[in-house]
């Protein structure tokens, strides 16, 4: 991952000092995502530069205490992320879900918390290297869009898919972790299967220590449903087997 | 830990306090959040004051960085960075807001003048605080590009864009220096305490 025409290490100094524009924060900040050295540097340096307020202490007005203690007492907290995080993360592994006779699907409607939180465990992992930016920018869309759903569905054979879906994008981001490992000639491939169409979404891409890196599928229609097969590695036209992977996407 | 001895550190507690209370403020522990606002106030208050310079608006904003402590401390992640560092970004990040959506041009250019010129000031004022002099001891270890980098976007609230327009050099030496130079800083302070 680079920033356009500038070696992003160089922006952490700057980064720590929030001497960035938005946009070259925003950049920077997707770089982090990537880097884990970087983001040792940018947190050891955001330390350093907190440290710079030190030299300008100066007392409030005394006044200023009852003021906030009052405002915090009639204001409401928000809720930690992480229950989010972990819910998420159980069912990605497949513990916690009943395992029904039929694909077991879980669906929470979900806002941005939840897209959030999913996206910080998809974004944050080492996956992301192998994308490029304008998929990338895709995927963080549907996992912030305020509609998203988030769905779990496990897999015929083994393991199991995890979907967010915005319908105002018409899209989503599918992820898979210990879906049966294929012979070299054959691959998974991603389907939209609608009342009127069948339409290939691509091949999934290879895992990564169990689990596929995010996939965007645009063009999402009303009635879809989200299929994965085990194809010839060039892909098929049309499925040429039974679904590993059956979800019914919810409707608006 | 010093919190017996106010006026000596109570500016400046550790990272490891903060986030012990951050964890009860997170359950809506009022008491903590007191606690907060007693050991950071100032420490917030001063850096708001630093970069907004308008005392009625550096009240203003010292109240929303608290009350966002209060409101977010559930999402403090301590895998992230030192709790101490993540409300200063808090801080830092609302008072480099409030400056910069809030600014003409001409405030802008008035602004310049003064915060050009203000490290002396400013380290004078504190100059009897423990804590205040290893930062400026320290801040006196780096070369003068480095230094004024670092306080211009620091104190001024400036992008590093407008601190290469400033001083008159490359952007590219800016970022260099913003970066070579807090990695100084950081060396220097986490020696010298």
């Amino acid at each position: 991952m680079r920033l356009r025409r500038t070696d992003p290490h160089t922006l952490a100094g700057a980064y720590a000092l929030d001497a960035l524009s938005e946009e070259d924060r925003e950049r920077f900040e997707r770089h982090l995502g990537v880097c884990e050295s970087c983001r040792a540097e940018a947190a050891s340096l955001r330390d350093a530069a907190g440290r710079l307020a030190e030299a300008t202490a100066a007392a409030p007005p005394p006044r200023l205490r009852g003021l906030v203690l009052a405002e915090a007492a009639r204001t409401r907290q928000q809720p930690p992320p992480v229950r989010v995080a972990e819910r998420v993360r159980r069912s990605w592994h497949g513990v916690g879900w009943p395992a029904a006779p039929r694909l077991a699907v879980a669906i929470a409607g979900v806002g941005i918390l939840v897209a959030l939180a999913l996206g910080t465990l998809l974004i944050n992992d080492q996956h992301r290297l192998h994308m490029d930016e304008a998929q990338r920018s895709q995927i963080a869309a549907v996992l912030n869009a305020p509609d998203a759903d988030i769905m779990t569905v496990s897999a015929r054979t083994h393991g199991s898919a995890t979907v967010v879906m915005s319908h105002a994008d018409h899209a989503l981001v599918l992820t898979t972790a210990r879906l049966p490992a294929l012979p070299a000639t054959k691959c998974y491939q991603v389907w939209l299967m609608g009342p009127h169409r069948m339409k290939s979404a691509g091949r999934l891409p290879p895992p990564k220590q169990g689990m596929t890196p995010p996939m965007i599928v645009p063009g999402v229609a009303a009635g879809d449903e989200m299929g994965v097969t085990v194809e010839p590695v060039g892909g098929s036209p049309r499925p040429s087997s039974r679904p590993v992977v059956m979800l019914a996407l919810p409707s608006a | 830990m010093t919190a017996e001895l106010p006026g000596e550190r109570s500016h400046a507690p550790s990272g490891g306090d903060l986030a012990a209370l951050l964890a009860k403020v997170a359950r809506g522990d009022e008491a903590a959040f007191a606690g907060v606002y007693d050991r950071f106030a100032t420490v917030v208050y001063g850096l708001v004051r630093r970069v907004v310079r308008d005392p009625a608006q550096s009240e203003e904003v010292t109240q929303e960085v608290l009350l966002e402590v209060w409101r977010t401390a559930s999402r403090f992640d301590p895998g992230q960075g030192s709790a101490r560092s993540w409300l200063m970004m808090l801080a830092h990040r609302r008072a480099i807001d409030r400056v910069r959506s809030a600014q003409a041009a001409a405030a802008r250019e008035a602004r310049a003048a003064v915060a050009a010129t203000d490290y002396d000031v400013v380290a004078e004022e504190v100059e009897t605080r423990l804590d205040a002099q290893r930062v400026r001891r320290c801040l006196d270890t780096l070369t003068e590009l480095q230094r004024e980098s670092v306080t211009l976007a620091y104190y001024g609230g400036y992008t590093y864009r407008e601190v290469a327009a400033l001083l008159g050099v490359a952007v590219g030496t800016v970022k260099t220096r913003m970066r070579d130079g807090l990695i100084r800083l950081r060396d220097c302070l986490g020696t010298d305490s």
